[in-house]
């Protein structure tokens, strides 16, 4: 069962008629059952995930900055190297000359150039498959965790073993054990930056924990180190960045994955599709049967997805959403800074602060384009999964449309499409990025979907870009004459000669940018040619937050370096 | 806290060192060797040749020197002295247990039961060389070049900042202090 929306009036050159929305279903005609407010106390329908290792990590990490500190005292010293040259003793007498030997090159593990080469390998395949979220932490967790270490020793300046022969090369204080530090740090790391969680992390992991319990044996039964020294290192070398990494990149916002095209989709797993099915249901009253992600090469900006719903008469309804993670936050805070730095203020760049903001706002554009009677998917909501950290975003699916390059457009269809912008003019709003996926064809009717860039009250040139921009993507499918024929009959020349005095190439978006190339017949400066002569409008802006990020970018290029350096550099402590 | 701002103090925290460091001009790690009276942390640099009847150290750094590349390992330890008077030139004092005193001229010792040596290769316009202090089971050796003229004064300067601690006297302080029997 559906309704038209009611009607609302639209300013059409100066005249107001009616315009009626599209044919959409309710939400309440959707499913009308199920919503529930979670009362205080009851855990969300997906609670954030903390390791319960992780809690223990961080114990471990609590113990040694302790007894770091304790170390200082000459009790505490005295008892702890007590202990340590106990077990040493007791080590000693297992000592056999062929398992010397083994233990002898076991102890190479922890040399520098296994280290090195492991880290090296690490960064290199982080650097090409374009993690630099993991890259950074990797690289902070080397930098930090080997210089701390070489700090702590300088500040405990503990003697090796004593009593027992030390049967192999060492180098700097014993306390913490660096070497166990540096390979710790390496192996954990690959483990975490570069293994996909899943069937192969577990897999991978004991051999990595075998590959250093192996160097702790060897340079326990070497007598090199204390045990102290090693419980210290393991604690820098493996906790440390199990934490780092659980914290700065967690999986389910980041997951490691090898596959083609955008990484920023999440695996809509079992656990987190049960909890979307819950939180749809007790949040927005939707029943789902269905949900399967959608159009994800299209998509770099969020994990699009299409439900299935069913009705309270039995019959199902597809409906689509888009998963918005803090992954796809940091996306678009990215995207605006680039933009910022490289095209200045062309508008409102400012990122958003929360991925709760960002679906808030896109919510609030959906709502607006049906206020205002775009032909745009209507808003059924959106529901949280985790506070703070994901949101799904739900949308009328246009079932059935083609995008506008895949179909035959003819002279209703352009008058439909440019009377898109028209009704966005008069709402003062713009959508921002209309390109050739944006806009959908069904029933000689234009649908514009993907209103989350669009702005309220935007600069009267990004106003005029819009029509260069729809004009540009109608005259893919058609020619620039015929479309500039039918925009006559809604625009004014003085508005289409403004709109292509205000396009340049960085505002099109760069898919259409690259159809236009592809498709070669010139098709901007055919427009520029039939619409009336104007002067070019500058868009770009220098201002000080241009600035100001631009050098915050610049900085953070150069810490980037300074940490590869750094770590070059820290190489002679490990 | 939202998770972004955790994730910025979480960077902040990790980059706290760096920044740190950055600002107080030692973006180079160094590390000073251990004070003459700091029993701790001599014994590394006694561990790295046992047997040497003499274990060198500072005493305290006169205005304008400073020490720097501590690196005690299996086999020997290094350091470096400088001064400020003539700061492209470092001492670079090793311990080892022996030295080639071949060519080398005695001087005054600098400690009991040990003899001095000094292998001068310039006079002039520098006067470089090495002085070694060659004792039961160790040897330390500084390698100097110095402008002629200040020479005297920084010669005199770097020989009374650098000690000589008898091993026998830092295992009998390991032993009462920490409870640690230092070894041959």
């Amino acid at each position: 069962m559906v309704r038209r929306n009611r009607p609302c009036f639209v300013l059409r050159s100066g005249r107001l008629s009616e315009h009626r929305g599209p044919s959409v279903p309710t939400v309440s005609e959707a499913t009308p059952v199920g919503r529930r407010r979670r009362p205080s106390g009851e855990p969300p329908p997906l609670p954030r995930d903390i390791h319960a290792s992780t809690k223990w990590y961080v114990l471990a990490l609590v113990v040694t900055a302790a007894s770091t500190i304790a170390m200082v005292a000459r009790p505490f010293f005295v008892g702890a190297t007590d202990v340590d040259l106990a077990v040493l003793r007791a080590v000693e007498r297992i000592r056999v000359s062929g398992l010397t030997t083994v233990m002898q090159r076991v102890n190479e593990l922890g040399t520098s150039w296994v280290v090195q080469g492991l880290a090296w390998l690490t960064i290199a395949v982080l650097v090409v498959y374009r993690r630099f979220r993991y890259l950074a932490v990797y690289l902070l967790t080397l930098v930090a965790g080997t210089f701390g270490a070489f700090l702590l020793s300088r500040a405990i300046g503990r003697m090796r073993p004593t009593d027992v022969p030390i049967l192999a090369g060492w180098e700097g204080y014993a306390y913490p054990a660096r070497p166990v530090v540096a390979f710790s740090l390496v192996t954990v790391g690959a483990v975490y930056a570069l293994v996909p969680s899943g069937t192969w992390r577990p897999r991978i992991k004991p051999i990595a924990a075998a590959a250093v319990g192996a160097l702790v044996l060897a340079r326990l039964y070497l007598a090199v180190d204390h045990p102290t020294d090693i419980l210290a290192a393991l604690a820098i070398g493996w906790a440390a960045p199990v934490v780092a990494f659980r914290w700065a990149a967690p999986e389910e916002a980041f997951p490691v994955t090898y596959h083609r095209g955008p990484h920023a989709h999440l695996d809509i797993g079992n656990r987190r599709r049960d909890a979307i099915i819950t939180a749809l249901n007790h949040q927005l009253g939707l029943t789902v049967v269905r949900i399967e992600p959608f159009g994800l090469t299209g998509s770099a900006g969020s994990t699009p997805l299409r439900l299935t719903v069913t009705r309270p008469d039995g019959t199902s309804l597809d409906l689509f959403a888009k998963l918005y993670a803090l992954s796809h936050l940091r996306s678009d805070r990215w995207y605006k800074w680039g933009r910022t730095i490289a095209y200045g203020r062309l508008e409102d760049e400012k990122p958003f602060s929360t991925v709760r903001r960002l679906a808030e706002y896109e919510d609030h554009m959906l709502r607006l384009f049906r206020d205002v009677g775009m032909p745009s998917p209507a808003p059924f909501g959106f529901a949280e999964i985790t506070p703070e950290r994901e949101y799904v975003i739900v949308m009328e699916f246009f079932d059935g449309a083609m995008e506008i390059g895949a179909a035959d457009i003819d002279a209703p269809v352009i008058d439909d499409a440019l009377a898109t912008v028209r009704r966005l003019w008069d709402a003062g709003v713009a959508h921002r990025d209309i390109k050739p996926s944006n806009l959908l064809v069904r029933d000689d009717r234009a649908l514009l979907i993907d209103v989350a860039f669009a702005t309220v009250r935007p600069t009267p040139w990004r106003q005029a870009v819009d029509l260069a921009n729809m004009m540009l993507t109608l005259a893919l499918s058609s020619s620039p004459e015929m479309v500039y024929e039918r925009a006559l009959l809604q625009f004014d020349p003085d508005d289409i000669a403004e709109a292509f005095a205000a396009s340049h190439s960085i505002t099109i978006p760069t898919q259409l940018r690259a159809r236009l190339r592809d498709d070669g017949r010139g098709l901007l400066t055919a427009f520029r040619k039939l619409a009336p002569e104007r002067a070019r409008i500058p868009v770009q802006v220098w201002s000080i937050r241009r600035v100001a990020v631009t050098a915050g970018a610049l900085v953070l290029v150069a810490l980037g370096v300074g940490l590869a350096v750094a770590y070059v550099q820290l190489a002679g402590l490990l | 806290m939202t998770p972004a701002s955790r994730t910025r103090a979480f960077i902040a925290i990790v980059l706290m060192p760096f920044i740190a460091l950055s600002i107080s001009g030692c973006a180079e790690v160094e590390g000073a060797a251990p004070r003459c009276d700091e029993a701790r942390r001599l014994a590394v640099v006694a561990q790295s040749v046992p047997g040497a009847a003499y274990i060198p150290c500072l005493r305290d750094l006169r205005p304008g020197w400073s020490a720097s590349d501590f690196d005690p390992q299996s086999g020997g330890t290094h350091f470096s002295l400088v001064s400020d008077r003539d700061p492209d030139h470092e001492i670079a004092i090793e311990f080892r247990a022996a030295c080639d005193v071949a060519g080398a001229t005695a001087t005054t010792p600098r400690a009991d039961g040990a003899r001095t040596y000094l292998q001068l290769r310039s006079i002039s316009p520098r006067y470089a060389g090495t002085l070694m202090d060659v004792f039961s089971g160790g040897c330390v050796s500084y390698r100097f070049d110095f402008a002629r003229g200040p020479h005297i004064g920084l010669i005199d300067d770097f020989e009374n900042q650098v000690g000589l601690l008898a091993r026998r006297e830092l295992a009998l302080t390991l032993r009462t202090s920490y409870d640690v029997e230092l070894g041959p």
